[in-house]
C-alpha cells in the first residue's frame, strides 16, 4: 500500500502541474460570472439557474478530467519510459494500477469538490445559500461516479492508446448518461430481444444514479442517507470491478521499448 | 546463501513481431559472481537488453530460469536488491530531481530521516546537489543520466544493473561514473554493466560475456580475453567478424 501511495503522489504532482484543473476551475469562474450577469427571459439572473448550469459545468468539467487523468496514466508511463522507472523496483503491477487509480481518483475529485464550492460560493454571492448537507451528499455521490470513471479510463488503456481509451470511455459514458437511462421506456410488449435490452439495461454502470443536480437545483435536500450508502457501494463494486478487468488487461502486457537489444 | 549474483539458465526468450517469430535468447547459460563487475556487450540487437528486462521481471523466459541472488526474477523479492539505470534514463520531468529520487526511495520502502539523508547523499555525490530542486525538464542529457544513475542507487543496491551508463555523458562524467563503479567493488557490490565503450569495460570489469543473436559467444575474465587480440575492441570486432553470417563462425 505505501508502494501504491508513492505511485498516486506522482499522478497529484503531474496533474496540478499540468495546470489542467485551473483551466478548467477558470472556465468555471467565467462561465458563472457570464451567467450572474445574463438575464434569461427577463427573469434575471436567478440563482437556481446559475447553480443549474454551474453544476453542469461542474458535471462536465469533471468528467473531462476524469476520463483526460485515468486514460493518460499508464499509455503516457510507457511512452515516457517511465515504466522501467517504476517496475525496476520492487512494485508489482497490481500496486501500480492501484495506485494509479488512488492518485487519479484522488486528484479529480479534489477538483469536483473545489468546482462544488465555486458554484456553491457564487449562489451564495447571489443570496440563494445551497443546503451543506445536500451539497456534501451531492459531492460524495458525484465521487463514488468518479471512482468508477476513472476506474473504466484505466482499464481501457491497459491495451488502448490514450486517444482510443478516452474516446472509447467518453462514448461509454454518454450512453450511460443518456441512452441507457431511457431503456425501460421503449420497452413494452416483452420478447427476446426486449430481455436482452434488459439485461443490459442492468448490466450497464447507471451514471445517472448518482447526479444529485435537481436536488440541489430545486431544494429537495438530501436523500436518505442509507440510499446513498448503497449508491456509493455501487460506485465501488463499478471501481473494483473495472479494476479488476484492469489487472487482467496489464498483469502480462508487454512493454514496447527494449526488446530487443 | 548463494555466490551467484546473477544466474541464467538454458534462458530463452521468443515472441511474435508483426506476425514473425523472433528469438531474442536464444538459450543463455551465465554465471554473474557476487562483488564483480560484469560486462556485457554485444552488437545491436544482440539480446543484452532483453536478458536484462528478464532479470528485472519486465519479460518473461519462454524457457529456462533466471535468478538475482537465488531468487527467481519473477518474484518481487529479487528486485529489493537491484538498482537498474535504463539505456535512456527517463524521468518525470514534473518533478525536481531531489522529487525524483525521493519517490524511488518511497518505491523501495524507505522512509523520513534515512531517505532524506539518502537522497541528500546522492544529490552530492552524482553532482546534482545545485540542480535537486529544478524540474527535471530542464536537465541536459548528461544531467538526466546523473538523476537516473541516482535513483538507480537509492535503495544501496546488492546489484546494479547498467544498460549504457555513460550515453550523453561528457567525460567527466563518465570518470565519476567509474568513480561509482570502483566504489561499488569496493564494497562487494555486483554490477551488471552493459555498453558499447569497450574501452570502458575493459578499464571497468572483472569478467565479460559477449553475446550476439541471442547466445554467448564467448567469455571470462578481462584480461584474458584482452591478451588474445591485444585490445577488447579488436577481440570483439574478430569474435563477430567470425559470426556473422558470412564469417564461418557459430
Amino acid at each position: 500500500m505505501r508502494r501504491a501511495r508513492a505511485v498516486a503522489r506522482t499522478v497529484w504532482l503531474e496533474t496540478i502541474r499540468r495546470k489542467d484543473i485551473y483551466v478548467l476551475a477558470i472556465l468555471l469562474v467565467a462561465l458563472l460570472c457570464a451567467l450572474l450577469s445574463a438575464d434569461v427571459f427577463g427573469l434575471g439572473a436567478t440563482t437556481r439557474y446559475v447553480t443549474d448550469l454551474g453544476l453542469m459545468a461542474a458535471w462536465l468539467f469533471s468528467l473531462v478530467l476524469a476520463v483526460g487523468v485515468g486514460c493518460r496514466q499508464l499509455p503516457e508511463e510507457e511512452r515516457r519510459g517511465t515504466v522501467y522507472f517504476l517496475l525496476s523496483k520492487p512494485v508489482t503491477r497490481g500496486e501500480l494500477l492501484a495506485g494509479k487509480w488512488m492518485g487519479a481518483w484522488g486528484v479529480v475529485a479534489f477538483a469536483t469538490a473545489a468546482f462544488y464550492l465555486l458554484v456553491a460560493g457564487v449562489a451564495a454571492a447571489r443570496g440563494g445559500a445551497l443546503d451543506p448537507a445536500a451539497l456534501a451528499q451531492a459531492w460524495l455521490l458525484h465521487a463514488a461516479a468518479l471512482a468508477w470513471v476513472v476506474a473504466l479510463g484505466i482499464a481501457l488503456s491497459t491495451r488502448m492508446t490514450f486517444g482510443a481509451a478516452a474516446a472509447s470511455t467518453a462514448v461509454l459514458l454518454a450512453a450511460s448518461f443518456t441512452i441507457v437511462p431511457r431503456v425501460p421506456e421503449i420497452i413494452g410488449g416483452g420478447g427476446a430481444d426486449e430481455a436482452a435490452l434488459l439485461v443490459l439495461y442492468y448490466l450497464f454502470p447507471h451514471l445517472e444514479l448518482f447526479d444529485m443536480r435537481m436536488r440541489l437545483v430545486h431544494e429537495w435536500g438530501t436523500v436518505p442517507w442509507g440510499v446513498g450508502a448503497l449508491l456509493v457501494a455501487y460506485g465501488a463494486v463499478l471501481a473494483v470491478l473495472f479494476m479488476a478487468l484492469a489487472r487482467l488487461g496489464y498483469r502480462r502486457k508487454r512493454f514496447s521499448r527494449g526488446e530487443i537489444g | 546463501m548463494t555466490d551467484s549474483a546473477i544466474k541464467m539458465s538454458g534462458l530463452r526468450v521468443r515472441f511474435r513481431d508483426r506476425g514473425r517469430e523472433v528469438e531474442a535468447l536464444a538459450g543463455v547459460d551465465l554465471e554473474v559472481r557476487a562483488g564483480e563487475v560484469f560486462g556485457f556487450i554485444g552488437p545491436n540487437g544482440a539480446g543484452k537488453t532483453t536478458a536484462m528486462m528478464v532479470l528485472l521481471g519486465f519479460v518473461e523466459p519462454s524457457a529456462g530460469s533466471a535468478t538475482v541472488f537465488g531468487e527467481d526474477v519473477r518474484r518481487r523479492i529479487a528486485r529489493e536488491r537491484i538498482g537498474y539505470l535504463a539505456e535512456r534514463a527517463e524521468a518525470y520531468p514534473f518533478l525536481t530531481g531531489r522529487e525524483l529520487l525521493d519517490t524511488a526511495g518511497r518505491l523501495f520502502g524507505l522512509r523520513g530521516a534515512a531517505l532524506r539523508e539518502r537522497v541528500d547523499g546522492l544529490l552530492e555525490r552524482l553532482g546534482l546537489a545545485g540542480a535537486a530542486d529544478r524540474r527535471i525538464a530542464t536537465y541536459s542529457r548528461g544531467m538526466l543520466q546523473r538523476a537516473g544513475l541516482a535513483q538507480a542507487l537509492v535503495n544501496d543496491p546488492d546489484l546494479l544493473i547498467l544498460d549504457e551508463p555513460t550515453g550523453g555523458m561528457d567525460p567527466l562524467g563518465r570518470v565519476e561514473v567509474r568513480g561509482i563503479i570502483a566504489d561499488l567493488r569496493r564494497r562487494g557490490k555486483t554490477v551488471f554493466f552493459s555498453s558499447h565503450e569497450l574501452s570502458e569495460i575493459e578499464l571497468v570489469c572483472d569478467r565479460i560475456a559477449i553475446i550476439s543473436r541471442g547466445a554467448i559467444l564467448s567469455g571470462g575474465e578481462t584480461r584474458a580475453l584482452v591478451a588474445r587480440a591485444a585490445s577488447l575492441e579488436k577481440y570483439f570486432l574478430e569474435l563477430l567478424g567470425a559470426d556473422s553470417p558470412g564469417g564461418g563462425g557459430r
